[in-house]
């Protein structure tokens, strides 16, 4: 029975760098289910989700060189990875093929709906994230963190004042921090 | 931009989303490296997303994991730092792909063998410059032993030589004995009566001093005639023939300087005989 190890993110970033097997290992058990749940998000289809997830992990290998501890954690990093390969897929010809609805907005749409997102329940049965934000604020945060849109673009495809973006975006923030504390 | 500026600005609520543009990146970033409050702001702001983005985690089928290892392995170096092993299949087909796209991986093979072959190639280098030192040092040494076999059927043909004066039964040996001033000096002379052929043997001479030589004498009619030079070759003597003489009283050397003297110097005789 192996032994349960668990790294701290230094540990974690030191031992990768070194190109350490053993701590690959670790971050994929780790990391993958999230990973995986966002990019499943945008894409609404599983066994696409599984390819880019396996690009982004490979990516993520490949590519751990490039990243710097000093500019943020490692998760923030590995996602604006991942969230960069699954718009390329997105955009790319064979996803479109797939895809029922021809149009780049279904990005937008998967995003904010709430209705195919990942069953994830607490103990009493509600889902999780619901929980954390209101709908507007969910929505906001869901745009700029899982889709990439800037503050900008979100106003203009939610067709509200920038200002209110701003607004909501602070305060969900500010909600989620709480949350973390408490 | 001071710290508490960067840090209500909501720049850092960006970053950590994700979609700062390049400017507000380098301003938060220039702040990050100069304070260490914007680098614990910027983590706790991260950290609330990730536990947010934790609530849609998905499970994905165990068959991704071993194909992320599968590839990562034929990619970059795996240290292993615990007991557990990953087992890795060679690839071997040259690209798959997927979304669209193609990816080219080189197969692990080939990337061993082209380590091998450099391996190979250093190995080799290095080895010739060691094998060409030792060729060069065998060389040298063959030059000398050359040499020295050289020098030694040389000096049979001598030995021969004196063999064949010595055997001869017409070949009158004579004694040379040292002198007052060289007791212990010796030399033989062998008078080949028909020819009057003069060998002289001096190896029983003492060693002559830089710039001298020995020199034969033949006393005819009272009167001391050269016999010629004694020579060494390489300091060693040996049998030679010197002038013929078809009579005399007796022999004698003398050392002389190199070259010789038209007269013996009498107080450098060394040896003399009395027929």
């Amino acid at each position: 029975m192996p032994e349960i190890k668990k790294y701290s993110e230094e540990e974690l970033v030191y031992l990768l760098k070194e190109r350490d097997q053993s701590a690959f290992s670790y971050l994929y058990d780790n990391y993958a289910a999230v990973l995986y749940g966002i990019i499943f998000k945008m894409l609404d289809n599983r066994e696409l989700a599984e390819d880019v997830l396996q690009e982004a992990f490979v990516k993520i290998w490949n590519n751990f060189s490039n990243y710097d501890s000093i500019k943020g954690r490692l998760f923030t990093w590995m996602l604006n990875l991942t969230r960069n390969l699954t718009i390329d897929t997105i955009r790319s010809k064979g996803y479109k093929k797939q895809s029922k609805i021809q149009n780049s907005d279904n990005t937008v749409n998967n995003i904010s709906d709430n209705t195919n997102t990942a069953e994830s329940f607490d103990a009493l049965g509600i889902r999780k994230h619901l929980t954390l934000l209101k709908n507007d604020q969910r929505q906001i945060i869901d745009l700029a963190y899982f889709g990439g849109f800037t503050q900008d673009e979100i106003s203009k495809r939610l067709d509200i004042p920038l200002g209110t973006v701003k607004t909501r975006m602070r305060t969900a923030i500010s909600e989620l921090r709480k949350a973390l504390k408490n | 931009m001071n710290k508490e500026d960067i840090i209500s600005s909501g720049l850092l609520e960006l970053y950590a989303l994700g979609i700062a543009s390049p400017e507000e990146q380098i301003q938060v970033e220039e702040g990050l490296r100069r304070y260490s409050e914007v680098k614990q702001e910027l983590d706790a702001i991260e950290l609330s997303l990730e536990s947010y983005a934790q609530t849609y985690a998905l499970e994905p089928s165990s068959k991704v994991k071993d194909k992320v290892l599968l590839q990562v392995a034929g990619n970059g170096l795996l240290n292993t730092h615990t007991a557990e092993q990953v087992k890795v299949r060679q690839i071997s087909e040259g690209d798959s792909t997927f979304a669209g796209q193609k990816i080219y991986r080189i197969p692990t093979f080939f990337k061993i063998a082209a380590a091998a072959v450099l391996i190979a190639l250093v190995c080799s280098i290095v080895l010739n410059y060691s094998y060409n030192a030792k060729y060069q040092s065998v060389k040298d040494q063959l030059d000398v032993a050359q040499e020295q076999i050289k020098e030694s059927q040389q000096a049979t043909v001598a030995m021969k030589d004196q063999l064949n004066v010595i055997g001869d039964k017409s070949a009158l040996p004579i004694v040379l004995k040292g002198t007052a001033k060289e007791p212990d000096a010796l030399a033989k002379i062998y008078w080949v009566k028909n020819s009057g052929d003069v060998y002289v043997d001096p190896t029983n001479l003492p060693s002559v001093p830089d710039g001298k030589q020995y020199q034969l004498w033949a006393i005819v009619d009272g009167k001391p005639v050269d016999a010629g030079m004694i020579t060494t070759k390489k300091g060693i003597y040996h049998i030679q023939k010197m002038k013929s003489f078809g009579h005399a009283e007796a022999f004698a050397i003398t050392l002389e300087k190199e070259g010789g003297s038209p007269t013996p110097t009498m107080d450098q005789m060394y040896v003399i005989s009395k027929i």
